[in-house]
């Protein structure tokens, strides 16, 4: 054996047989409780209903291996803690691959083929690479625990809105405790492994293999150095890496045994659940299966095996907390809370042996684990939780198969039921006639098509909203006479449209969206056209995410990046060029859903406005409140609106002159923002249309426009 | 135990209607059905003391008309009753209000119920009659315009409320089995969802002809009314103008109109 050879890792080195007998019952046992939580969970997943996952493995094993090792979720909104959690992850990889690869070596590879790799070279970088590793999770730590001790962070509040103070579940001081546990015992395993390390290099000082490759391990080295100089001694030095050896290695174990019943799973939930993610999580939401009796989630085995593994990877991270517009405005709504009291819930009945009985598994109503109606309905379904998860938690599907029991059972707000009967007897939310529908075509100076009769090129989705409330039906007169002038060829639906239905799935009344989708999906088939443009996000989403499960797919676009077309193909020119200070706020359903964010932008700068973005923006937006259906929900008089805090975050920008949106009830509920607000006068809030329109003054606008 | 609820599809108006050909009634193709807005509460009401009872309660929703009204019937059922029954013959066509309240005991004679309720009135028609006259027919005690009720299935009374003018109350107490008119507001009607409407198509809607019953099909429809619609059309409007000025100008200004009225020249 040459020198180099002889380097290599001490183990057992001066361990009793008893005692290297009882280290390795301990190993297993650790072992034996970590399989046996693990087998209690993957129990309570296989508890849920069942789920189909569509789409290819391939796919989803790279999108979670780059999301998981590149960290780049985790990195969003919050770089600090994200670099944090890198530095942690890698250090804490690294040292476990450490442990591991020994492990092989010694109790696999070499008792039953004699294979060794674990000295010599090897053994040194490996040494000085774990020695980094060591570093970095430590460093990470105590970032870490900096920012959960000392930065105040909001989001790392357990105080929940939809509890007041002495309710038992209100603030959840336990999950403090385990934050600062999970914190401490990796830190303790690090740092005892440093101390171990020099320990060890003290008490083996006279060995040249050991003593001479000590720098491999610089930490150790250095420890070593100031401990010798300290003066301890080679007995003393014995004494200590034997007590901590066991310590360190004792701590170890129990934090293997715990990592199925603690916040440590995370590290294989989370992994997991991104690797069942569905990227139109909140796009297109799941159909009703025939197979299934009643609609939505009432128990908590209502709930599919993925839905109970997203609340299992929930870190407490609080990214969804802090950007939902409910909580914001002080709506009983966290999303982070609604995930965790389910899975409250879910760990209560369902890690059991046997499943308690049916009446026992409501996850609707008040007491602790349950989640209540007001919370639910608070939900604006605007897809910012989903959105912000760094561990694909997928919120709003949650929260609307929860309300579609509520809506089953009618348990509703009395303005909300109206509008669905509304909509069930007229097609629209505005309780109109059919017939009215294209009433808002009588104005204008030229005949829109009617696609149903003739064939045309654009088929133009107009929507509720563009088509009957007052304001926008002014907008919808300006975009026909713009795409007029532009010679495109377009045609309407006139009264065979209706609601899109997007708002009145994400109420959660499935068989009424059912009702529309299939009457606008035989409408669309009666016309002849090449693709759609429709003037309304909520539609867009829903017609292009929806209706394929329908049996309705077509090409479409909303009418941001047609126009834009438009202008790129000189169809439409710029002719005033406009100079004003604008900002732009991206639709929910525009943005964060179809990740529309560019075009709207494109054709602002194309009309010579100065874009001058808002603190949240894109990804980011904040929803006006008026999702989800809560457009027809009043909310709580003398509370903030969702529109009142945007519009506040848009004063704030010096010298803004105007306020740019591209969705019919943006306007609505931003032009009433301004208002309310006080701020009118101050600046405006247009329809983009409207602003091409100014950019284009026409040769003749017609009177009544 | 069993509540017979007596339902109608009424008629609304779609905006720009036209009156029939025969000059009597909306051209149907300008109306949307649906049913009486009090005959949800009422329907309710029978659902609500169904659900309180602790012995089984059969509720029972009826109604008289072509086969259309299975839609308004499918609500019903959606919404909580158990069985739901259509009673039709071309020969109805055109019943007064009395005329229909004989079908409707006809079936209570049948399916002797201990309570009939109907709605106050309908929305369509306003006549606000046929759950009294059926009361008549029946012989049985009724109770008008009922905003509160307190009933147990089986109990041989109930007692109810009724809203007086001047925010008086009127608290009765009626011998069972009675009919009465229930106001809206009495409660609040359930949502039916459509999924749960869809499932009500399922549950079959008996289909009664008048022999079934044995009504004379000389009582019923215009034949058997003694009351017939003669005509139903839009009063011409009105015309009203404010007229402004100093009260010299606003003066002359009436005085001229009076004078074109006469037909005099200005």
């Amino acid at each position: 054996m040459s020198r180099t050879d002889a380097v290599t890792r001490i183990l057992f080195e001066a361990f009793s047989a008893a005692e290297v007998r009882l280290f390795y019952a301990l190993g297993y046992a650790a072992i034996a409780v970590f399989f046996y939580g693990v087998y209690v969970q993957v129990r309570k997943y296989r508890r849920g209903a069942p789920l189909k996952l569509e789409g290819g493995l391939g796919r989803r094993v790279w999108s979670m291996f780059t999301s998981v090792f590149g960290g780049r979720t985790v990195d969003r909104r919050d770089p600090a803690a994200g670099g944090a959690h890198r530095l942690i992850f890698y250090g804490f990889l690294l040292l476990f691959a450490g442990t591991s690869t020994i492990t092989l070596e010694y109790d696999i590879l070499q008792p039953l083929f004699g294979i060794r790799f674990w000295y010599g070279r090897f053994y040194l970088i490996f040494s000085l690479v774990l020695d980094v590793a060591g570093v970095a999770l430590i460093g990470g730590l105590l970032y870490m625990m900096y920012r959960r001790g000392w930065m105040r962070l909001p989001k790392l509040d357990y105080a929940r809105p939809d509890r007041v103070p002495g309710d038992p579940d209100f603030n959840r001081p336990q999950y403090r405790r385990e934050d600062w546990a999970f914190l401490w015992i990796l830190l303790i395993i690090g740092f005892t492994g440093y101390v171990l390390e020099a320990a060890r290099l003290v008490w083996l000082a006279d060995r040249a293999d050991v003593w001479d490759t000590r720098w491999w391990s610089p930490v150790g080295a250095a420890l070593a150095h100031g401990m010798m100089a300290m003066g301890l001694g080679e007995h003393g030095a014995g004494l200590l890496r034997h007590g901590l050896w066991w310590f360190h290695g004792m701590i170890a174990l129990i934090l293997i045994a715990l990592i199925p019943r603690t916040k440590v799973k995370h590290i294989f939930t989370a992994a997991a659940s991104l690797l069942v993610r569905d990227p139109l999580a909140a796009q297109r939401l799941p159909r009703i299966p025939d197979t299934q009796e009643k609609p939505g989630v009432d128990k908590i085995t209502d709930f599919t095996w993925k839905q109970l593994l997203n609340l299992d990877s929930c870190t407490k991270c609080g990214r969804c907390h802090e950007a939902c517009p409910a909580r914001a405005v002080g709506a009983p709504l966290s999303p982070r809370d609604v995930i965790l009291s389910l899975r409250e819930f879910a760990n209560a009945t369902l890690e059991s042996t046997t499943l308690p009985a049916a009446a026992e598994l409501s996850v609707h109503g008040k007491a602790p684990g349950q989640v209540a109606m007001e919370t639910l309905w608070a939900c604006r379904t605007c897809m910012a939780c989903v959105e912000i998860c760094p561990v694909a938690v997928e919120h709003v599907p949650i929260i609307v198969q929860m309300r579609r029991k509520l809506v089953e059972d009618g348990a509703m707000d009395p303005l909300l039921t109206k509008t669905l009967q509304t909509i069930h007897k007229t097609g629209n939310s505005f309780g109109e006639s059919k017939r009215k529908r294209g009433s808002w075509t009588k104005p204008l100076p030229f005949k829109i098509k009617d696609a149903r009769k003739e064939p045309v090129e654009v088929l133009w989705f107009v929507g509720d909203y563009a088509s009957f409330d007052p304001r926008n039906q002014k907008v919808s007169q300006t975009f026909a006479t713009l795409l007029h002038e532009a010679g495109v060829d377009f045609g309407i639906l006139y009264d065979g449209e209706s609601n899109a239905g997007n708002d009145v799935r994400r109420v959660g009344e499935e068989g009424l969206y059912e009702v529309l989708a299939n009457a606008n999906v035989a409408a669309l088939a009666s016309a002849k056209f090449k693709t759609i443009v429709t003037t309304d996000p909520h539609s867009y989403n829903t017609i292009r995410n929806e209706y394929p499960d329908f049996g309705g797919k077509y090409q479409i676009q909303h009418y941001t990046s047609f126009v834009k077309q438009l202008f790129e193909s000189g169809k439409l020119k710029v002719t005033t060029p406009l100079k004003l200070r604008a900002t732009f706020h991206d639709p929910c359903h525009l943005g964060r859903f179809n990740k529309g964010y560019e075009p709207p932008r494109d054709v602002l700068k194309l009309l010579g406005c100065e874009l001058v973005e808002m603190g949240r923006n894109r990804s980011n937006s904040f929803c006006c409140g008026a999702g989800g259906g809560r457009i027809w929900i009043p909310d709580p008089v003398g509370s903030e609106k969702p529109a009142q805090n945007r519009i506040k975050e848009a004063a704030a920008i010096p010298g803004i002159e105007v306020y740019v949106v591209s969705c019919p009830k943006d306007l609505t509920m931003f032009e009433d923002a301004l208002k309310t607000t006080g701020n009118e006068g101050k600046f405006v809030v247009k329809e983009l249309i409207e602003l091409i329109r100014e950019a284009i003054p026409a040769a003749q606008t017609p009177e009544a426009c | 135990m069993k509540i017979l609820v007596a339902v109608k599809q009424v008629a609304a108006l779609d905006e720009d209607f036209e009156i029939g050909s025969d000059g009597r009634d909306v051209d149907p193709d300008f109306l949307i059905r649906d049913l009486n807005e009090w005959d949800d509460f009422s329907l309710e009401e029978a659902v609500k003391i169904k659900e309180a009872s602790g012995d089984p309660v059969e509720v029972i929703a009826v109604s008289v008309g072509p086969e259309e009204v299975d839609e308004s019937l499918r609500k019903c059922l959606a919404k909580g009753a158990d069985r739901a029954l259509r009673v039709w013959d071309e020969a109805v066509r055109g019943s007064d209000p009395i005329a229909i309240a004989r079908i409707l005991a006809a079936v209570a004679k049948r399916e002797t119920p201990d309570m009939l309720f109907a709605g106050v009135q309908s929305s369509d028609q306003s006549f606000a009659s046929t759950g009294i006259a059926t009361a008549g027919l029946l012989g049985w005690p009724h109770g008008a315009v009922v905003a509160n009720l307190r009933y147990a299935p089986g109990a041989k009374t109930a007692v109810f409320r009724r809203e007086l003018e001047g925010g008086l109350l009127h608290e009765v107490e009626i011998q069972v089995p009675a009919v009465l008119t229930i106001q809206a507001g009495i409660n609040t009607p359930r949502y039916a969802s459509l999924r749960s409407i869809k499932q009500a198509a399922a549950k079959p809607i008996e289909v009664l002809g008048l022999s079934d019953l044995a009504v004379d099909a000389a009582t019923v429809g215009e034949a058997g009314s003694l009351s017939r619609v003669r005509r139903m059309y839009i009063p011409e409007k009105g015309r009203a103008q404010l007229i402004e000025g100093s009260p010299a100008e606003q003066a002359a200004r009436l005085a001229a109109i009076i004078r074109e009225f006469k037909g005099e020249a200005a």
